[in-house]
């Protein structure tokens, strides 16, 4: 029994490391990541494990070509994202520009909810940031465009009856009612119309079943979507007919249009 | 009270060559997600870590769509599985009238049949049943499997809305450092998994899915995990605690990730196990034949136990990884479980294994199994009897894995000899040749 103490021993040295090592990754959406003027160049290395990882996890349903037509595709609502347009739909960065790295990272970090793009996080960060690089190879966008900087997002004044009253009249101002419904279920009198760059028909989201948008529930999540828009898409960005603190009331009024917990 | 089990490692390693340990793969599951079976499969059936967060987490994306009522109505939660092919076996020192001899078999068939269903049954609440029927022509034609329920259990998960608390409830598969039901041989399981010192009355065996409950916890991406099972002893007669034969398991196993060209990832854990037996019980006897055992009676209970710990390196990546892995396992029964048993049973065991999956279309792996006893528990046989050396080498090309099915090309050869009282190694020699299939 003395050899079966010791053996038990040795696997507990590596256990105890690895109980004090899991960390997961801080993946907060940055404010500050620096502008650069010219595309940056991909990094041949991660690339090289990137189609790897993407091959292994990713092909059924984005494609073998990256152009979301992979083999479960057909039976998949929403679709599978087509990375050959360049065009993303969770970004940190203004409408019409690529995502930054940090950008695609949270999507892969925090899936996509109620779509069948799910958490990879359980792969880990470096074979996440590998087939992020590789992503880029399917569309000539992201050698032509630099990656634009990240909106500021200031902090998050005091959610109060104020100012989600303050929100509604925003709500009504810029007429999300049209598409999202007077309620905020979805329903409003064009929603049902509505299709995707793709022609995929699409629906606006509604508010009101449980606080979670696709990526993340978080209110800085919420201020991200009326700012940046989702290209692809007919949410617009209101960057444009928005101020800070109006976009901050807006996210605590929609966040009040929530009737169930999910 | 005692079973004649004098050979019983010799036993369950023949038992495995004829059925071998098929099981957990479902397609169901790809066709639920529209995920590709390589998601979760290194390579199929053994998962990758994204496949054991996915069973950790109830066979849960958690993406809002678990839940059965997300799922269109066309939706019918049902897999299969077999081998068909070849199986050539050559066995030495078979005792015939004149004297031992070498018979060699060459048998076209498959190897058994596994129905499984498994999913969620609500949003957080998960379940598995595996039905293995007894056919005929089963392992070869080797005779009829088992037909039995492999597994049957509920899940129930986060628990107070943590992933560390969990609860699985009826046949399950208890916590190992390798999964035998995920094996990528045929020929050959993990014997030691199934072994008992010589003369032993035990018939626990952690390879086999045992009744109980499991507790269970994991980390959010099941870098660390355990498990707890408390089980009766499967296959023992019932005895008369409130929980018959009682045994329980446990298992610690972590894992991390390194962000390396070399070294990719490292696993260990540690398990033990300890289980009560009955030794004594109330008989009866009828008119004509010999005293019985009666059900509900057994006292006298004797404990034996399991322990050991693992190690695996995977090297490369996580994603087209070469594994190599160390387990050793040790095991003690008390004198009073062993037939004439004048001290405790002992053995050490355990495997190295190499698995290399250089694409998703094929796999080698190469396992060395040992088992020594160390110390008899009975004088009636020499003490190396029951030693097991088991070598065993395949390859696997995948030939087709999408979301819907899985088929795969499987080579394997194994060569395994336990020793007899006698002295003797009679050794056994399988070749398989075959089509792996699921839907
Ligand atoms: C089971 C299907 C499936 C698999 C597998 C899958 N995805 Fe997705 N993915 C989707 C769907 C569906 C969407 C679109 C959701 C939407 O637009 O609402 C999507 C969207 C995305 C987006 C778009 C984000 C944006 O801002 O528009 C990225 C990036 C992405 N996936 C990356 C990946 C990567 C990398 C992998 C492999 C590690 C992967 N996906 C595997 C289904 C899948
Ligand atoms: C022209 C129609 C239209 C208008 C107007 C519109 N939206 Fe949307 N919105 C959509 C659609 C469609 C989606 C769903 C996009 C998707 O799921 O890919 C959406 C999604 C959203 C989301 C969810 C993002 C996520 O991550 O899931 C938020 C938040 C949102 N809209 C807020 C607003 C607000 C606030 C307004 C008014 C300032 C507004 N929308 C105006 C069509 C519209």
């Amino acid at each position: 029994m003395r050899r079966s103490l010791l053996f038990v021993l040795l696997a507990l040295l590596p256990l105890g490391l690895i109980a004090a090592a899991e960390v997961p990754p801080a993946l907060d959406i940055p404010t500050t990541e620096a502008p650069t003027a010219a595309p940056q160049s991909l990094d041949a290395e991660r690339v090289k494990r990137g189609n790897a990882v993407y091959d292994r996890y990713c092909i059924s349903c984005h494609g073998v070509e990256g152009d979301g037509r992979g083999y479960s595709a057909p039976w998949l609502d929403p679709a599978p994202r087509d990375f050959t347009r360049g065009v993303f739909k969770w970004r940190s960065t203004p409408s019409g520009s690529l995502p930054t790295n940090e950008d695609l990272m949270r999507t892969l970090t925090v899936g996509l909810f109620h779509t069948n793009m799910p958490s990879w996080g359980v792969l880990g960060e470096r074979n996440l940031r590998d087939v992020v690089e590789y992503l880029k190879t399917f569309s000539p966008a992201w050698k032509e465009q630099a990656p634009a900087a990240p909106i500021q997002i200031p902090a998050e004044p005091t959610n109060d009856a104020v100012s989600r009253e303050k929100g509604g009249e925003v709500w009504t101002r810029l007429a999300c009612a049209s598409c999202h419904g007077a309620t905020g279920k979805g329903d409003g009198p064009s929603g049902s119309t509505l299709v995707d760059d793709w022609g995929h028909k699409i629906l606006p989201h509604d508010f009101t079943r449980g606080h979670y948008l696709k990526c993340g529930d978080r209110s800085e999540d919420l201020y991200r979507v009326f700012m940046t828009g989702m290209s692809g898409t007919p949410m617009p960005s209101y960057a444009e007919s928005l101020s800070p603190a109006e976009a901050w009331s807006l996210v605590h009024y929609v966040q009040s249009l929530v009737h169930e917990e999910p | 009270m005692f079973l004649a089990a004098p050979f019983r490692g010799v036993i369950s390693a023949v038992a495995l060559v004829l059925a071998p340990a098929l099981a957990h793969a479902l397609p169901a599951f790809a066709r639920k997600t529209g995920l590709a079976c390589s998601s979760c499969h290194e390579v199929w059936p053994r998962l990758n870590d994204f496949g054991q967060s996915f069973r950790d987490r109830g066979f849960r994306l958690e993406g809002g769509r678990d839940a059965p009522i997300e799922q269109p109505g066309s939706y019918w939660p049902l897999a299969m599985r077999t081998t068909v092919g070849y199986q050539w076996l050559r066995q030495a020192l078979v005792a015939t009238d004149g004297g031992t001899t070498t018979t060699q078999t060459g048998a076209f068939g498959f190897t058994g049949l596994d129905v499984l269903s498994g999913g969620t049954l609500a949003n957080k609440v998960s379940y598995l049943v595996t039905y293995t029927p007894g056919l005929t022509g089963a392992g070869f034609s080797q005779g009829p499997q088992d037909g039995d329920l492999e597994s049957a259990f509920v899940g129930i998960h986060d628990i107070g809305g943590s992933s560390w608390a969990n609860l699985r409830v009826g046949k399950h598969a208890i916590d190992l450092p390798i999964d035998e039901h995920r094996s990528l041989t045929l020929t050959q399981g993990y014997n030691v998994y199934h072994f008992h010192p010589q003369g032993s009355a035990v018939t626990y065996e952690p390879g086999e899915n045992q009744t109980g409950v499991e507790w269970y916890g994991h980390s959010d991406y099941s870098r660390l995990r355990y498990s707890i099972s408390v089980s009766n002893e499967n296959g023992a007669p019932l005895s008369g605690h409130w929980v018959s034969t009682p045994a329980v398991w446990a298992h610690l196993q972590g894992t991390q990730y390194v962000d390396n060209d070399l070294l990719a990832a490292v696993t260990a854990g540690v398990f033990g196990m300890s289980g009560w037996h009955p030794t004594a019980f109330q008989v009866l006897t009828p008119t004509e034949g010999t005293a019985a055992p009666v059900l509900g009676t057994g006292s006298s209970f004797k404990a034996y136990r399991r322990m050991g710990a693992e190690l695996h390196l995977t090297f490369l990546s996580i994603v087209f990884p070469l594994t190599a892995s160390a387990v050793a396992f040790t095991g003690s029964d008390d004198a009073g479980l062993i037939q004439s048993g004048v001290r405790d049973g002992q053995f050490v065991g355990g495997f190295g294994e190499l698995t290399y999956t250089p694409s998703l279309r094929w796999t080698g792996i190469v396992r060395y199994e040992q088992i020594r006893n160390t110390q008899a528990g009975s004088d009636a046989a020499p003490l190396a009897t029951g030693n097991l050396n088991a070598l065993t080498a395949a390859i696997r090309h995948t030939v087709e894995m999408t979301s819907r099915t899985e088929l795969a090309v499987h080579l394997e050869v194994s060569r395994s000899a336990a020793l007899a009282a006698d002295g003797t190694a009679p050794s056994t020699v399988t070749g398989l040749a075959g089509f792996d299939f699921a839907f």
